[in-house]
C-alpha cells in the first residue's frame, strides 16, 4: 500500500516538477519579451529623433540591410504590437500553469499525507 | 508529538530567517543591477564626451586593432558620421550630434532604470530590517509574549443577541408621551410668558429691586445716624401717608416698636404695597432730613439732644392715633425733607405775621424765631406760633416734635397729598394722579414757599379731596404705564 502510493507520490512529482520547469520558461521568456519591448521601444523613440537625411540599417546575419525610416518606423511598430501580444499570452499561459501547479501541490500534500498514515500503519504494525 | 510542536515552534522562526534571506538576496541584486547601469551610465557619459569632440577636428591618428594581438597606425576619417545600434538589431547612421541626442535619451532611461532600482533596494532593505526583528523577537521569547486569543464558536454565540431596528419603527410609547408632555409645558410656559408674563414679571422684579433698595437704605442710615427708629418711623408715616383714608390700618402694623430692625418694618411695607392698590405711584428715597440736624444748625443752642426715648413715646402716640384714625396720618410725613422745608419751617413771627426769614443761619433771639421742630424749651413758642401759623404752615405741625394729637387732627387731609409733592419728601411721584391745574410744589421757588404753597394746599383742600383713579393711582412702573397707554 505505501509502495503504491509513494509510487503514485513520485509519478506526480514529476509532474509538477514539469509543470513547475515550464512556468519558469514561460517566466524567462516573458522576461526576454519584456526586454525586448523596452528595447524596442527605445529604438521606437530614437528613430523618432532620427530624420529623413539618416540611413537606417537592419542587422540581419551578417550583413546590414539599408532600409527606409519610415519602413523601419512600421517594423518597429509592428514588432512592438507582437511582442505585447506576446506578453499577454505568456500572461495567460503563465496564470494556467500556476494553477495548475497549486494542483499538483495539493495532490501531493495529500499523498504525502498518505504516505505518512500508511508509513505509521505500518510502522505501527511492525 | 513532541516533534511535531518543536517542529511547528520551528517553523515560523525559519519561514522568517528565509524570508530575511529572500530579502537581502533581491537586495544584493537590485545591488548588483545598479552597478551594472552606473557602469552603463559611465560608459554613456564617456561617449557622450567623445561624441562631442569627435566633430572637432577632421580627421584622427589612431591606433587601430588589428586582430587580438595587433595594432596598425590608422587615420580617424568622417568624424561627424556615427553608426548608432539602436536596438534590436537596427542601425542607424546619423551625425554626431544626432548620435548625442540618441546617447542622451539613453541617459535618460539609465537614470529611471536606476531610480526604481534604489527604490526597490530601500524597499527591500526595510524589509530586511523587519525580518531582522521578526527573528530577534521571536528568538528571544522572554521580552515578547505573542497574544493569541483563540476564538470559538461558543464564546462568538455568547451574549445577548442585539436586534437591529428598522428606521421607521415605532418609537417607544412611554417616550413619546414624555415627550409630548413637554412640549405641552413647553407652550404654555412660552405661550403666556411671551406679553403679560413678561410685564408681569419685569414689575415684579422692579418691586424686588425697590425693596431691596429700601432695606439698603434703611441699614445705612440705622448705621450712620445711630437712631434707627426715627429713619424707620418716618418709612411707617410714609407708609401710612401712601394709604389712602378710607384704608383701614391693620391693627398689627401700628404697634409695631420702632426700635425693631428694619425687615419687619420692610415686611409690613410689602403688605402694605400689595394691598394698597390706591397708592400714589412713589418711590422711596433713603433721604430722611431730620428735623434734629436742622435745629442743630440753627444757631446757639444747638446743644439740644434728642430724646430718643421721647421720641419713640411720640411715635407710639402717633402710632396708636394712626391705629383709630389712620387719615391723619400722613400729617406726621410732613418734616423737613427739603432745602425748601427749612425756610418754611423758619419763620420769622413780625406783628403777628409769619414772614419767612433771609437766612436760617443767623441765630436770632429765640422769640422771634420760631422753629418748628423746637424741643420742650420752646414748647410756648410753639404753641404760641401753631395759633398762628396753623393757618398757613400745617405741615409745621408734623414737622415739631411736641405736635400733639389736636394738631394733627385739625389738618386738613387733603393738604399732606398735596404737599407731598416736594422734592426730597422721600417719595418721588412718577405720575401725578392729580388733576393737573394743582401744580407741583416742587416747582416753587425755595424762598418765598409758604405763601403760595399755602394758598394752593388751601385750595385743594377746600375741593374734596381728588377722587384718585384706581388704575393711575396705582404703583406703576414707567414700562407699564407706558403699556397701559399702549391699551
Amino acid at each position: 500500500m505505501a509502495d503504491a502510493i509513494q509510487k503514485k507520490l513520485k509519478a506526480e512529482l514529476e509532474k509538477y516538477s514539469q509543470v513547475q520547469k515550464d512556468v519558469s520558461k514561460s517566466m524567462s521568456v516573458r522576461q526576454k519579451l519584456e526586454t525586448q519591448l523596452t528595447e524596442n521601444n527605445i529604438v521606437k523613440e530614437e528613430l523618432d529623433l532620427l530624420d529623413s537625411s539618416n540611413t537606417i540599417y537592419k542587422l540581419i546575419g551578417p550583413v546590414l540591410v539599408k532600409q527606409d525610416l519610415d519602413e523601419a518606423k512600421a517594423t518597429v511598430t509592428k514588432r512592438l504590437e507582437y511582442i505585447n501580444g506576446e506578453i499577454q499570452r505568456y500572461e495567460t499561459l503563465l496564470k494556467d500553469m500556476e494553477k495548475r501547479a497549486d494542483d499538483h501541490r495539493e495532490v501531493l500534500t495529500s499523498l504525502q499525507q498518505e504516505l505518512h498514515k500508511a508509513q505509521g500503519r505500518t510502522g505501527g504494525k511492525i | 508529538m513532541a516533534g511535531g510542536g518543536g517542529k511547528a515552534n520551528m517553523k515560523p522562526l525559519g519561514g522568517v530567517h528565509r524570508l530575511r534571506e529572500e530579502h537581502e538576496k533581491v537586495v544584493k541584486d537590485c545591488d548588483s543591477r545598479i552597478q551594472h547601469w552606473m557602469k552603463v551610465s559611465g560608459d554613456y557619459d564617456a561617449l557622450s564626451d567623445r561624441l562631442k569632440t569627435l566633430p572637432d577636428r577632421l580627421s584622427y591618428d589612431i591606433m587601430v586593432p588589428f586582430g587580438p594581438l595587433a595594432f596598425t597606425p590608422g587615420k580617424l576619417v568622417r568624424t561627424n558620421e556615427v553608426t548608432v545600434l539602436l536596438g534590436d538589431n537596427w542601425f542607424a547612421k546619423c551625425s554626431a550630434k544626432q548620435a548625442q541626442a540618441v546617447v542622451d535619451h539613453r541617459m535618460k532611461h539609465v537614470k529611471k532604470e536606476l531610480d526604481d532600482l534604489a527604490k526597490t533596494r530601500k524597499n527591500f532593505e526595510a524589509r530586511v530590517g523587519l525580518a531582522k526583528d521578526l527573528e530577534t523577537m521571536s528568538a528571544n521569547k522572554g521580552e515578547f509574549v505573542d497574544i493569541r486569543e483563540e476564538v470559538t464558536s461558543s464564546t462568538a454565540s455568547k451574549g445577548k443577541q442585539r436586534i437591529a431596528h428598522k428606521p421607521n419603527s415605532k418609537p417607544k410609547l412611554d417616550v413619546v408621551v414624555d415627550l409630548n408632555e413637554e412640549e405641552e409645558e413647553k407652550e404654555g410656559g412660552t405661550g403666556t410668558m411671551t406679553e403679560e408674563e413678561l410685564w408681569r414679571r419685569l414689575d415684579e422684579l422692579e418691586r424686588l429691586e425697590e425693596l431691596q433698595d429700601e432695606q439698603d437704605r434703611l441699614s445705612d442710615t440705622a448705621d450712620t445716624n445711630g437712631d434707627d427708629s426715627s429713619s424707620s418711623s418716618s418709612e411707617e408715616e410714609k407708609e401710612a401717608a401712601c394709604a389712602p383714608p378710607v384704608n383701614g390700618l391693620k391693627p398689627g402694623w401700628s404697634p409695631a416698636p420702632h426700635s425693631d430692625p428694619p425687615l419687619p418694618n420692610r415686611k409690613a411695607e410689602d403688605d402694605e404695597q400689595e394691598e394698597e392698590g390706591s397708592c400714589l405711584p412713589t418711590i422711596f428715597f433713603s433721604h430722611t432730613v431730620e428735623p434734629k440736624k436742622v435745629r442743630i444748625n440753627t444757631g446757639k443752642n444747638t446743644t439740644l439732644k434728642f430724646s430718643e426715648r421721647k421720641e419713640q413715646k411720640e411715635h407710639s402716640k402717633r402710632k396708636k392715633k394712626n391705629g383709630h384714625s389712620n387719615g391723619h396720618a400722613h400729617h406726621e410725613l410732613h418734616k423737613i425733607t427739603s432745602p425748601a422745608d427749612v425756610y418754611r419751617l423758619f419763620v420769622d413771627v413780625r406783628n403777628g405775621e409769619p414772614v419767612p426769614r433771609k437766612s436760617i443761619l443767623k441765630s436770632r433771639s429765640r422769640e422771634n424765631s420760631v422753629c418748628s421742630d423746637t424741643s420742650e424749651s420752646s414748647a410756648a413758642d410753639f404753641e404760641e406760633r401753631r395759633v398762628t401759623g396753623r393757618s398757613f404752615s400745617h405741615d409745621e405741625a408734623t414737622h415739631s416734635d411736641t405736635s400733639d394729637g389736636v394738631t394733627e387732627e385739625d389738618s386738613p387731609t387733603a393738604g399732606p397729598l398735596l404737599s407731598r409733592f416736594e422734592a426730597f419728601s422721600g417719595t418721588v411721584i412718577e405720575k401725578d394722579p392729580m388733576p393737573t391745574g394743582v401744580p407741583h410744589l416742587t416747582i416753587l421757588p425755595p424762598a418765598l414757599p409758604t405763601i403760595p404753597e399755602r394758598k394752593q394746599e388751601e385750595v385743594a383742600s377746600d375741593v374734596t379731596p381728588p377722587p384718585v383713579p384706581p388704575e393711575a393711582s396705582k404703583r406703576l412702573s414707567k414700562f407699564k404705564a407706558a403699556r397701559l397707554q399702549q391699551k
